[in-house]
Order: C-alpha cells, then structure tokens, then sequence
C-alpha cells in the first residue's frame, strides 16, 4: 500500500519487555500527539532480515504487542518495529535495539516449599517455566534453558534474627540442627552464572520446626 | 574466563551492535547455525573461532570511545588466553576437525569476506554473545 508522507512524530522508547521468555514490545505514544493514534508492528529474525508483519497488532490502538510467539527460538535474535498513524499521516518506523531473548529475559524467583520435623527443615525449590504458547503444550523449565542455573537461599531464625545464606545446584536443601518449636522464614532466588541473569528474591514461606517430644 | 568475556560484551553490546546496520546477514547464525554443530565438531569449530577473533575481527574494532575501546582490548586478552588453551588441545589431537566443521567454518568466513573489513569486524564483534551462548549451552 502506498504510504502517505510520514510526518507524525515516532513511537518513543521501542522495547523489548521479557520475563521468562514471554517477549512483549512495548513503546510510548509519539510526543504530541493525543488519542486516536493506531499503530502497526513487525518483525524481523538477525540474520534473515525479512520484515514480517503482524497481523494480531495491525491498526491497535494499544502500546504494546506480544511478540512472544515469534520470538521463541531462543537461538536466535531478533528486531521489531513500530509505526504509528493518525488523521491520515504517519511516522516513521521506529526499531529496537538487537533483543537476544536468552541474555535479555528477566526470571521470576523460584517457587518455594518447605516442611519441618523438630530440628530441621526442608526446602524444595521449583525454577519457573519458559513462556509457552498454550497450556497443552510441553513445559520447558529455565532449568533446562540455562544449564548453570543455581538458588540462593536465605534461612531467617525469626526468634534469634540470625540469618544463613545457601547457593545450591539442585532443588533440594535440609537445613539441619535447628531449634525444635521455633519459627524460620525461607526466601529463595534465581542465579545464573553466564549468562549473568539473577531473578528477585521469592516471597519468605514462614514454618515452625516441630516442638521436642 | 568466558564469563569476563561475556561481562566485558555486556557493557558494550548495545554501543557496538548499533554500529551494525545490516540486518539481514549474520556471520555466525545464518544459514548454518552454531547449534547445529555436532559435539564431535565442536572442540575443532571453537579453536577456529578463537583464532578468527584473535587473527582477523579484534585488531579491525577500533572506535572514537575510549571506554569500548577498553572493553575491547580486555574481551581480545581473554580470547587470546583461552585459545592458548584450545590450542593445547588441538597439539594433543584432541580436537579433530571433520568435514562437517570445515565447511561450516569456511561459510563464517565467506560471510565475514562478503563486507568490507570494517563492517564485517563489527559486525563480528556484536555477535559475540551468539558465540557466547552457544558455547555456554554446549560446552
């Protein structure tokens, strides 16, 4: 289709916003310009350089466009753009920097669980899932996309306000010895050596060891 | 280390792979792609591109900045140290390069000698983290 002359201000800020390997771009309105403004995307494989369009983000009047599909193949990298549209003139395409969806991704914490007899607790750490496409298709765990991947374990004695530090390779930790009949707090996060990627520390799972017999 | 090599790529990544317009044609990824390397190739196809870095990408990456500059020269001494090491391994034999990897490495470089000096060298250089990945993933 031909294109008009291209005077709108450009989308602001095209991004790549990635956690777990869900892929999303994400931009700010042009400067300027109010509501009523549509814009369309595509994409392109580094390397390949084909601009493919989107069709599920074509004429949206939203700032976002998830690109998580396309950009799943973690072996390779990709570009995106935006162009934007209103009262019948346009912007330029405006591109994201090169987005390497295994470097570029943030991880959430692991999911943590815990049990106790009298003197010890046991922690079982669970890595988050790679995005996926829909619920019946196979899980991928970061596990598995990042063979370095470790925990960090932080163990808080509620009572003494001592606190141990753990880095382990398996999901599995008994923290031996404890008080028997007192409250610990558990807190765990992700860390992968290279590349250098760490995810926040999970929410503290708070369990009391048992009380001696 | 490689992880010195990945944190010193880190900070430079965006200032030199912005300096590489051209989308459509990659060095390492395309049309073969590095993780289609056999295992048995691997040690052969690493040692080649240690010395493809050190020999023919590092010295053609100059830029007015004197901090990527730095990062530069630093990710160069790295790979300067690890092909030291690979080429221990290849003196002891145990590095064969099958059909397979030579044919893949001679593409790498056709597609370096398709640009100019310049722009393939940076182009080399943004792709560092392609290099990177693969060997983190395989090795």
């Amino acid at each position: 289709s031909g294109e008009l002359y291209c005077s709108l201000p450009n989308p602001r800020n095209v991004h790549f916003e990635s956690t777990n390997m869900r892929n999303v771009l994400h931009w700010s309105v042009p400067e300027g310009t109010g509501d009523g403004v549509l814009y369309k995307v595509k994409y392109a494989v580094y390397g390949v350089g084909k601009w493919i369009r989107k069709p599920e983000c074509r004429n949206i009047n939203r700032t976002w466009c998830d690109l998580s599909s396309e950009t799943s193949d973690y072996e390779e990298q990709y570009y995106a753009s935006v162009k934007a549209f209103l009262n019948g003139t346009c912007s330029a395409w405006v591109e994201t920097t090169r987005f390497n969806p295994l470097t570029d991704t943030k991880i959430d914490p692991p999911m943590v669980s815990v049990s106790s007899t009298d003197k010890s607790i046991s922690i079982i750490l669970t890595a988050p899932e790679k995005w996926k496409r829909s619920p019946e298709e196979g899980s991928i765990s970061l596990l598995q996309v990042y063979p370095g991947l470790q925990y960090n374990v932080s163990v808080l004695n509620k009572k003494t306000k001592k606190r141990w530090f753990f880095s382990i390779s398996n999901n599995t930790l008994v923290v031996p010895w404890l008080e028997p009949g007192t409250a610990y707090c558990v807190s765990a996060q992700i860390h992968v050596t290279t590349p250098l990627l760490d995810s926040g520390f999970s929410k503290e799972h708070c369990i009391a060891t048992l009380k001696d017999k | 280390s490689v992880a010195e090599i990945r944190a010193g790529f880190t900070a430079i990544k965006a200032n030199i792979q912005s300096r590489d317009p051209i989308r459509s044609l990659s060095i390492l990824s395309h049309p073969h792609s590095l993780h289609k390397v056999k295992s048995s190739d691997r040690c052969c196809i690493t040692h080649h591109l240690f010395s493809f870095y050190v020999d023919k990408v590092f010295k053609h990456c100059r830029t007015e900045d004197s901090f990527v500059n730095r990062k530069i020269s630093s990710i160069a001494n790295s790979f300067l140290s690890l092909r030291r090491r690979l080429g221990q391994c290849h003196e002891q034999n145990n590095c064969v390069c099958g059909e397979e990897s030579t044919e893949k490495f001679k593409q790498i470089l056709a597609n370096y000698e398709g640009l100019n000096v310049t722009s393939a060298a940076m182009k080399s250089l943004g792709e560092l983290d392609i290099l990177l990945d693969w060997m983190e993933k395989s090795h």
